[in-house]
């Protein structure tokens, strides 16, 4: 009996003795449903590695998971105000521009980003806005508008659709949100028109069902709930599944008419990877123009590679919600980091709001 | 009257009964649902089974899990049959802290353990997170239930055995090994059994210390509920259901006591 | 035999030595692993948090970075002891429940057939045997469609689901060790169904009741799972507080605080439960 234990030790231990990156692995940290499975299997192939991916749905939660140890990922995706934190905590290793020859390909606006000036050390991968999706059927049938804040912030809207609602657990998209509404800056800093967004938020909080970063996607798609704030890629997604569960109903999403967020979302190379030259071929591998298409056919998001807009199907090229035309560009707005004190006073507003 | 009173008794106990299983039927009875979503009833099909087994991301999470289990399991069993031991027989001096020490873990909401374990390993030990941290974090919170089983059991036991052992001249480990090891087994056997399917089974303490490229079951079924919720989720459930089952099945046939008397 | 009971805690010369051995690993680990962590979040609640998320340093410039800020931010504002408040409600409101459903059915097993009572014990832990977040996709599932997700009757009725079988067994352990020959005198002496209840089995079973209570009650004080995946915009507790003060604000004393704060709300009902369902003169 003590020898079988003995030796199934020994077993264990020679197990736990392998490194744990002896294989070729590629550690990705990526929003859930950003990146398609088919990608993934097409660059696995091509590299003859494995892409190890782990999920997160709001910039402020990566950072605190990055903060809180998560040390070991090759690349992150985050957005622009992210890349600034990171870039102010030194944790991001250079591009070697030598290895991304489809650096090329990326369009004009978006080779000279305010957060990473020349480009030095962000990859822009895809760009979403932060909008409305809303179950196409019901909102006509309650006779609701379909393109303002007010949906979210109004009781006599709020009033048909309680319960039915849900909005992003994010304290800056839920206040930039307010604050566009309010018709102010995302970025302002004001503490009186801060206390005006809190009040608006706290009158609509009783009538939204739950605060949700990704459960709205399936409960979109199944009917639980009939209108959500969150992201355009998101909302895409929600409305493919609708297709194809053959849901009685349509998901459909737009930016509403007081502005929004737009957000780019970038690869970085984090300085605790292991294994920066995987991580460049990846880059490498995306800014390719067909996988970079994939980006908007298979994840309903926007792109900023123009040898992919050939083949981006001509439908999603004409989604308002995904490629935004200029004139809603001029409403949108970009999420800028706040500094230190300034951020930990949203986040004491931000427990008070989910408290109260 | 008597018959009556025990009729309303049982029709309350199938109530409860009824309670307990049918929300656990749905999720299996949806895992053959041939729809995308889990909202109404389409067809039969077995495909998220095949789905499931095909799914890299949830096998290695299974993987990880397996490992993670037997291994906190073997080394909890160890240090709690220590403790387990230890609390029965020396009850002076430092070792009366004992029965807090490793008891308190057990009666704590598991938040607290896992964000103070969180907070040591980043500020302390600035350890990367990952199967090491979930290891010793597992480790922490099995080690209580190891030790009660034991104990419990070791009570049960008269003492006058030891005592003829050392008048035969045995020496302490020679008893252990040989007198106590083998009265105690199903005991210890339980609680290996029983951190086995805690630490498979974990979720708040993992999600707190787990760290890149380590996801456990819990952690990767969490992730699904949130936001891919195909069948495939109620496949894995399902599977993990019957899994769990047998190792409680094995555990309360080795030691039935034993697993009461922890409680 | 008990007068050799002093023989056994004497021992021969290995006896201190085998102490030392067996004691300490276990004692070392858990002084390392559940001591000092403890220890340090008390310390972290006093620092200040990084600039980034963390802590910030303790001594900075040589000065001591401590403050009592995040205790004035919570004692502040009642709103912040209102969410214990909430939590103990639904603790409460839950160990009821639980209490309520698993009694009948720990009575039921307890006073059937000897040779059933194992299977039937099997068949109360089996739903048990599924991981605890099955447990509560189960009722997102159930719940979804009948409109009754994200509200507080999901969440109570999400925790009284996954804590039930806590409560059942000690019941059971406890109403099986009653004396039926107790029962029948009282049956004898003329005393009807309920009165038997009320006066013998009912006060026997209370350390079974203060045990299984215990069980549910701490443990559902701790939760963010279940508010988070079933409840709505009111109905978080103090886990979800936590829970987002460390892993989404970044604020890492302020989570200290609470989770002190909650360490010693546990500790203070732990010690009243066990007060409580201390063995008394006259019970089985």
């Amino acid at each position: 009996m003590l020898r079988v234990v003995r030796r199934l030790a020994l077993l264990l231990l020679g197990a736990l003795a392998t490194p744990a990156h002896a294989e070729d692995v590629l550690y990705l940290y990526i929003w859930n449903s950003y990146l398609s499975e088919d990608t993934v299997r097409r660059f696995e192939a091509q590299c003859q590695c494995r892409v190890n991916q782990d999920y997160y749905s709001d910039n402020e939660e990566m950072l605190a998971k990055l903060e809180a140890g998560a040390t070991g990922y090759d690349l992150v995706v985050p957005t622009g105000f992210a890349v600034e934190t990171l870039l102010r905590k030194a944790a991001l290793r250079p591009l070697d521009k030598a290895r991304l020859p489809n650096l090329a390909n990326l369009k004009a606006e978006f080779r000279e980003p305010w957060y990473d000036p020349g480009m030095r050390y962000a990859v822009p991968y895809a760009t979403t806005v932060t909008l409305l999706g809303y179950n196409a059927r019901r909102l006509a049938q309650l006779g609701l508008p379909t393109d303002t804040w007010a949906l979210i912030f109004e009781p006599r809207y709020l009033e048909k659709l309680k319960g039915k609602v849900t909005v992003l657990n994010s304290q800056r998209e839920l206040m930039a949100a307010a604050m566009k509404y309010l018709g102010y800056s995302v970025q302002e800093i004001d503490p009186a028109r801060w206390d005006e967004a809190k009040r608006l938020i706290l009158r609509a909080k009783p009538y939204w069902a739950t605060f949700s970063n990704s459960t709205y996607i399936k409960d979109l798609a199944i009917g639980n709930i009939w209108l959500a704030h969150g992201y355009s890629s998101d909302m895409y997604r929600a409305q493919q599944d609708a297709l194809e569960a053959k849901r009685p109903f349509a998901i459909e999403f737009r930016t509403p008419k007081e502005g929004a967020v737009l957000a780019v979302d970038s690869f970085v190379l984090l300085k605790g990877g292991q294994r920066p030259d995987l991580a460049h071929r990846f880059i490498d591998f995306i800014l390719d123009g067909t996988n970079a298409a994939d980006v908007s056919n298979l994840i309903g998001a926007g792109n900023p590679n123009a040898a992919a807009t050939p083949h981006i199907r001509p439908e999603i090229a004409g989604n308002p919600g995904i490629f935004p035309p200029p004139g809603d560009l001029r409403r949108l707005e970009m999420l800028r980091d706040f500094d230190p004190k300034t951020r930990r006073i949203l986040s004491r507003m931000w427990t008070e709001i989910k408290v109260r | 009257m008597k018959g009556r009173a025990t009729a309303w008794l049982w029709a309350a106990a199938l109530a409860v009964y009824a309670f307990l299983y049918l929300p656990l039927a749905v999720v299996v009875l949806f895992s053959f649902n041939d729809s995308l979503l889990n909202a109404e009833w389409v067809g039969f099909t077995t495909r998220w089974y095949a789905t499931l087994f095909a799914d890299e991301q949830m096998l290695g999470a299974a993987a990880n899990s397996l490992l993670i289990a037997l291994t906190a399991a073997t080394l909890a069993t160890v240090l709690g049959t220590m403790a387990g031991m230890a609390m029965q027989r020396w009850r002076s001096g430092l070792l009366r802290c004992l029965p807090f020490l490793v008891l308190t873990p057990v009666a704590m909401p598991e938040i607290l353990l896992g964000v103070s374990l969180l907070l040591f390993f980043r500020q302390v030990l600035d350890l990367t997170l990952g199967l090491v941290s979930i290891l010793i974090a597992h480790i922490t919170f099995s080690i209580g239930f190891v030790a009660i089983v034991v104990r419990t059991s070791l009570a049960m036991l008269d003492e006058s055995i030891f005592e003829a052992a050392r008048d035969l001249g045995a020496g302490p480990w020679q008893t252990f090994r040989r007198v106590t090891l083998p009265l105690i087994l199903p005991a210890v056997l339980a609680g290996f059994l029983m951190s086995f399917t805690l630490s498979i089974d974990d979720f708040v303490i993992t999600f707190f210390v787990a760290g890149v490229g380590v996801t456990t079951l819990p952690l990767q079924i969490y992730s699904m509920i949130k936001v891919a919720v195909t069948p495939e989720v109620n496949a894995v459930s399902t599977l993990l259901m019957a899994l769990t089952l047998t190792l409680i099945a094995l555990a309360a046939r080795l030691a039935p006591d034993a697993l009461k008397g922890r409680m | 035999m008990t007068e050799r009971r002093s023989a056994r805690h004497a021992g021969g010369p290995g006896e201190s030595l085998t102490r030392w051995l067996v004691s300490l690993p276990p004692t070392l680990f858990l002084l390392v692993f559940f001591l000092a962590p403890a220890l340090l979040m008390l310390g972290a609640s006093f620092r200040e948090p990084g600039d980034f998320g963390g802590l910030a340093p303790a001594r900075q410039d040589g000065q001591w970075n401590l403050s009592l800020e995040t205790y004035r931010f919570f004692f502040g504002d009642w709103i912040y002891a209102e969410i214990f408040l909430r939590s103990f409600l639904v603790a409460a409101a839950t160990t009821l429940l639980c209490l309520v459903l698993a009694y009948p059915l720990a009575l039921a097993i307890a006073r059937s057939a000897r040779r059933h009572r194992d299977l039937l014990v099997l068949l109360v832990i089996l739903p048990f045997a599924s991981n605890f977040l099955i447990r509560i996709y189960a009722w997102i599932i159930v719940l979804g469609p009948a409109d009754l997700l994200y509200s507080p009757f999901a969440v109570i009725a999400g925790m009284v689901y996954v804590h039930l079988p806590f409560m059942i067994l000690p019941l059971y352990t406890n109403l099986e060790k009653h004396d039926p020959a107790l029962l029948e005198a009282a049956q004898d002496l003329g005393a009807d169904t309920w009165t038997r209840f009320r006066r013998i089995t009912l006060p026997l079973s209370l350390p079974g009741i203060w045990a299984g209570s215990a069980l549910v009650f701490i443990p559902v004080l701790g939760m963010f799972a279940i508010p988070e995946l079933l409840g709505g915009t009111g109905d978080i507790l103090v886990g979800n507080l936590i829970k987002e003060q460390f892993l989404e604000s970044r604020d890492w004393p302020l989570g200290a605080t609470l989770s002190i704060l909650l360490t010693i709300a546990v500790l203070l009902l732990a010690g009243i439960s066990a007060w409580a369902g201390r063995p008394r003169r006259s019970s089985p």
